[in-house]
């Protein structure tokens, strides 16, 4: 009989003080879409499963001095924000993408980005928003930046008496336009079998002046394509261009792309060359006045 | 015919409100006295000698009731041709094999317990492809067959063959000839309810079987067989349904797991419960039969089809069920989609250490239909014919006997195909060509009016009407899902003459029923339908002899209290003769009346009234309302040369698509789809849909997304995250089109449609790729993958 103990913490500290009582027989759970599916996979549970659901003031969207986003926001809540669906459109993309209304009722941006999946929905998107993570111990507090959150595949940097409580994300997002691609087979209830999310900003004279690019399921983390990032900066956004960065964000340089079941490494490496291009063009109309 | 009351219309189903609000009992639901739970162990290895089971460990485990293995069990042969055993002692042949089984108090022991025995296998060499398991020399997966002779090849003793004119003849009388390769794969039925049943024995071993069968009454055939060879000849076997989320072939056979709760119940002396989990209903039941098609055809000049020739290869698994039987329903397309002439159709079954497959929604109609129906458009354009236009110049009319004997009674294909054309926009599209747009069609023929493959395939009702009006309806199948409980409710109001609000089914209860072949092939409607009609008509005769003998004493009576209410009243001269023979009289939305003036102010009376005085009245006089029907359609059994009009009327429809193909990504998007049906008449035009749209969404999912994926032998993606059934977010633009010809021989002009709707959908969306891009992909499912590499290798 899978059993185990369930504590509903209200506040931080009652958390951090649970976490210390019970230390690697504890788990944090959120929404619970991935903890509790794998606890049905393995049939194995942990002794007490630690619920974040009654840290009800860490479900916000806000903007002030930059993006303020509550780990415990659910995914339907930035499905359904404007501000997110109009400045931080990659994320909104990613989010709405997410299994169906059920599930992102309940699964929250902190536990899929915990998780650390190689194909989580919004981890590309935050990658290319340049998102940070604010992670809270019982020392205090600290910044991670995204790219630099993830350790490998379902590993994080997060030790394990913290908690994840809020992402960041620069004001100067306002000047670009992002766009997320979650390749798949039909249209809910999936996985990526790649994911593309395109960050950029426009010079006046229409040249592209930053740009950045992330990849799900190109590597046992999702990653930043750097090389096709750094080639893009200063160029017109035209189709060479864009192709060419397509390639570069393909090749070895940036992924190490597999085959597996779900799909052929070629596929994927195909799907990155035609998706970057589509969405640097989708991400370019996105930005704003 | 007067206009129906009820026939015809979208009446709303009836117990579908307990199944919404969570209180219909499916088998997860039910719970018997001391019920224990059954889990079964399956085999580690596709191909391996068992050299040991030690089960001790596991029977230490508290909470577990009992343990069987194949040492433990009588050694009896099962299925179609009886090429396996319940529980497997010398040999596993495939992973799905059933190695032991175990009952506790709880699923979570009995699954701990499984856990525990110990099999040591000795690993045998596999073959996993069926042309590799024809050659000489491959592993054999079975040494000896179900006699104990030893076996020399992987071939089954089932060769399918079918030849109508000749060959040879056809050719030489065709301008034109295509020669085509195509092949299917396996796909899951995907129920919403997952398998299961609960197997109880009373003290003198009479077995009631809770269990989801959409053929309870051969299936209680095949228990009692088995019985026999297990000790329990003559022992009583009820089987009930309950209510089941779902079958689509997969109820058609009796499964291992069935045998096992069996044993399972008759060993601890216990009701005991299997259920499925979602991985097991992917990889422990039989899914659909693939086929690899080599199908070449020809035509004239003129574009009219001259011979069809098929080799059909298919990978029959380690063990056999109704699977291996879908030739026989490809033989119907092969030789009676379209007119031609001269056929020859083979079909081979070959053991590999695969899954084994059965039926499913279709039954071999969607693989031969995908065969038959590319290739007419390979045909179309080597002949530069319009493949509309080409599909016109064969289609098959009223009146058309078949090569195959089939006697075509009613046929809307014709129209069919033109509403396609028109819907889609055919000519102009076909015209004026959009970069990577294309359409595409292809037509079925299927059995609607049952299907002989029984001797007897009949269906048996009984209709009673009690005092208060209620009419209780004792029929012989099963619903699933379909909604048939409303239909029969509306055929049964309408020929009797009530509202359908009067009616209560009974279905899926061997106690209750008389004899039915089974709620499969699409001919449920047609066969409780006509048996229904024919019971009804003697039901009301016996209301109507009631009505004759109580109507004037009613009448009279009535006039005689208001009389005494209104001594004034003068009572009418009335000519009782209008209401004296039970022939001149009829019943209509409860109301009886004379034929001759059936708004008559005095001689129409509520039937209610009718059976409340007529019923009880003392001894001698007091009766019941009952009536029973069997009705056996004069159709053929297919005879020695597989030729027979089997089923007394054919279904018939066109699906056609238009798409859009990215061609960097190789994703098709379907902008446009047309399923055009000739259904005889709709009985309930709502439901009707319904059977037309999933029966469509399973078809795309066939074309472009389903496929389980069978590794060595093993399943690899047992779940609905890895099987890409499609969702309902993935929208298909369906535009059904219902043609009503009517069919002399249906209820009411009805045909089946159950099936149908799948069978054409895949190769319309083939050949509308095909149109799109100019690449053709022959093996299904169309996956973006393919679309991609046949692009890469045209340029």
């Amino acid at each position: 009989m899978i059993d185990y103990d369930y504590k509903k913490p209200e506040s931080l500290k009652e958390v951090f003080s649970l976490l210390k009582e019970y230390g690697p027989k504890a788990t944090l759970i959120a929404g619970g879409t991935d903890v509790m599916v794998k606890i049905r996979n393995t049939k194995k549970a942990p002794e007490v499963l630690i619920s974040l659901r009654g840290l009800k003031d860490l479900r916000y969207i806000r903007k002030n001095n930059g993006y303020h986003i509550g780990a415990l926001t659910t995914h339907r809540m930035l499905e359904q924000s404007d501000l997110v669906q109009t400045e931080l459109s990659a994320l909104h993309d990613g989010a709405s993408e997410v299994g169906s209304v059920q599930i992102r009722n309940v699964a929250t941006v902190g536990g899929n980005i915990c998780n650390a999946a190689p194909s989580a929905d919004t981890s590309g998107p935050l990658l290319a928003l340049d998102a940070t993570v604010v992670l809270e111990g019982p020392e205090g507090r600290r910044s991670v930046p995204i790219a630099d959150f993830f350790t490998g595949t379902y590993r994080t940097v997060r030790k394990a008496d913290e908690v994840l409580i809020e992402f960041q994300i620069p004001a100067e997002t306002e000047s670009f336009g992002s766009a997320y691609w979650k390749h798949s087979r039909r249209k809910a209830m999936e996985l990526p079998l790649l994911g593309i999310s395109v960050a950029l900003k426009l010079s006046e004279n229409k040249e592209i002046s930053d740009a950045r690019i992330s990849l799900t399921v190109a590597a046992p983390t999702p990653i930043r394509a750097y090389k096709a990032e750094e080639f893009l900066k200063g160029k017109p956004l035209d189709d060479d261009v864009l192709r060419e960065a397509g390639k570069i964000a393909s090749s070895r340089d940036c992924c190490s792309l597999r085959d597996s079941l779900r799909c052929a490494a070629w596929y994927r490496e195909k799907i990155i060359q035609v998706f970057v291009p589509r969405m640097a063009r989708l991400a370019a109309e996105r930005i704003r006045n | 015919m007067s206009e129906y009351l009820y026939v015809g219309k979208s009446i709303p189903r009836t117990i579908e409100t307990d199944k919404v609000t969570g209180r219909a009992i499916y088998i997860d639901d039910l719970k018997r006295p001391g019920m224990l739970y059954g889990k079964i162990l399956y085999s580690k290895y596709a191909h391996a000698k068992i050299k040991n089971i030690d089960k001790s460990k596991a029977e230490k485990l508290p909470g577990v009731r009992a343990i069987l293995t194949g040492y433990d069990i009588p050694d009896v042969r099962v299925g179609f041709i009886k090429d396996q055993t319940v529980l497997k002692k010398d040999v596993v042949r495939q992973f799905r094999d059933e190695v032991a089984a175990v009952a506790a108090i709880s699923p979570e022991i009995a699954e701990e317990a499984l856990g525990l025995i110990k099999v040591e296998y000795e690993v045998l060499p596999t073959v996993f492809d069926p042309v590799e398991a024809m050659k000489e020399g491959a592993p054999l997966v079975h040494e000896v067959d179900a006699r104990g002779r030893p076996l020399k090849s992987n071939i089954l003793p089932l060769p399918w063959k079918f030849y109508a004119g000749d060959i040879e003849t056809g050719r030489k009388a065709s301008a034109y000839t295509v020669k085509d390769s195509v092949s299917t794969t396996w796909v899951n039925q995907c129920c919403m309810g997952p398998s299961g049943c609960v197997a109880e024995f009373d003290m003198n071993n009479n077995l009631t079987l809770y269990d989801q069968t959409n053929v309870i009454h051969l299936g209680k055939q095949r228990i009692m067989e088995y019985f026999a060879q297990i000790g329990l000849k003559g022992k009583k076997v009820r089987v009930v349904n309950a209510i089941v989320g779902g079958s689509f072939g997969t109820k058609l056979d009796t499964d291992i797991y069935e045998f096992i709760c069996m044993q399972l119940a008759l060993k601890t002396r216990k009701p005991v419960k299997i259920l499925f989990s979602r991985e097991e209903e992917f990889f422990a039941l039989p899914p659909r039969q693939p086929a690899i098609f080599d199908i070449e055809q020809g035509c004239d000049k003129e574009g009219r089809l001259t011979f069809r020739k098929c080799e059909a290869l298919l990978d029959n698994g380690a063990y056999t069920s109704w699977g291996a039987t879908t030739p026989s329903v490809m033989m119907m397309p092969m030789s009676s989609l379209y007119r031609v002439p001269n056929v020859s159709f083979e079909a081979t079954c070959v053991y590999t250490n695969n899954i084994y497959c059965q039926a499913m929604r279709g039954y071999g109609n969607p693989q031969a239909n995908f065969a038959v129906e590319t290739s007419m458009d390979t045909l179309a354009e080597e002949a530069g014919i319009d493949p509309a236009e080409f599909r016109l110049i064969n289609r098959n009319q009223s009146g058309d006997e078949t090569p195959q004997r089939l006697k075509i009674t009613s046929c809307g294909l014709e129209e069919c195909i033109n509403s396609v054309k028109e819907k889609l926009d055919w000519d102009k599209k076909k015209k004026d060509k959009k970069k990577a747009r294309g359409v595409g069609m292809a037509s079925l023929i299927h059995v609607a009016g049952g299907a002989r493959v029984y001797m007897s395939d009949g269906h048996g009702i009984m209709i009673k009407v009690d005092q208060n009006g209620c009419v209780d309806v004792f029929e012989s199948g099963t619903d699933q899902g379909q909604g048939s409980p409303t239909v029969i409710s509306q055929i049964v109001a309408e020929a009797l003459g009530f509202k359908p609000e009067d009616i209560s089914l009974t279905m899926g209860d061997t106690g209750l029923s008389l004899w039915d072949a089974g709620t499969h092939a699409s001919r449920h409607t047609f066969m409780a339908g006509n048996a229904a009609i024919r019971c009804c008509e003697k039901v009301k005769k016996q209301i109507l002899d009631m009505a004759v003998q109580y109507m004037p004493k009613l009448i009279k009576g009535g006039f005689k209290r208001k009389k005494r209410k209104d001594p004034d009243f003068v009572q009418p001269d009335l000519d009782y003769s209008l209401i004296s023979n039970p022939e001149d009289m009829d019943i209509r939305d409860r109301m009886v009346f004379p034929k001759s003036d059936p708004d008559h102010p005095y001689f129409k009376m509520d039937v209610r009234e009718i059976v409340r005085s007529g019923l009880h009245v003392g001894v001698g006089d007091s009766r019941v309302v009952v009536a029973e029907e069997f009705y056996d359609p004069p159709t053929e059994m297919l005879d020695r040369e597989m030729k027979g009009n089997l089923s007394m009327t054919y279904a018939f429809g066109t699906t056609g698509v238009e798409v859009e193909v990215d061609e960097e990504t190789g994703e098709v998007t379907i902008l446009k789809l047309i399923a055009a049906h000739d259904v005889g008449k709709a009985i309930n035009p709502t439901l009707l849909l319904g059977q037309v749209y999933g029966a469509v969404y399973t078809g795309v999912g066939y074309g472009l997304t389903e496929e389980i994926k069978v590794v060595n032998g093993r399943v690899m993606n047992p779940n609905f995250r890895d099987y890409k059934m499609l969702t309902a977010k993935d929208v298909i633009p369906i535009t059904p089109v219902v043609v009503e010809p009517g069919d002399e021989a249906g209820p009411f002009g009805a045909k089946g449609i159950g099936e149908p709707g799948l069978v054409p959908t895949a190769p319309a969306i083939a050949n509308a790729i095909y149109d799109a891009i100019g690449v053709r992909i022959t093996d299904l499912p169309i996956t973006p993958e393919k679309i991609l590499t046949a692009l890469n290798d045209k340029q």
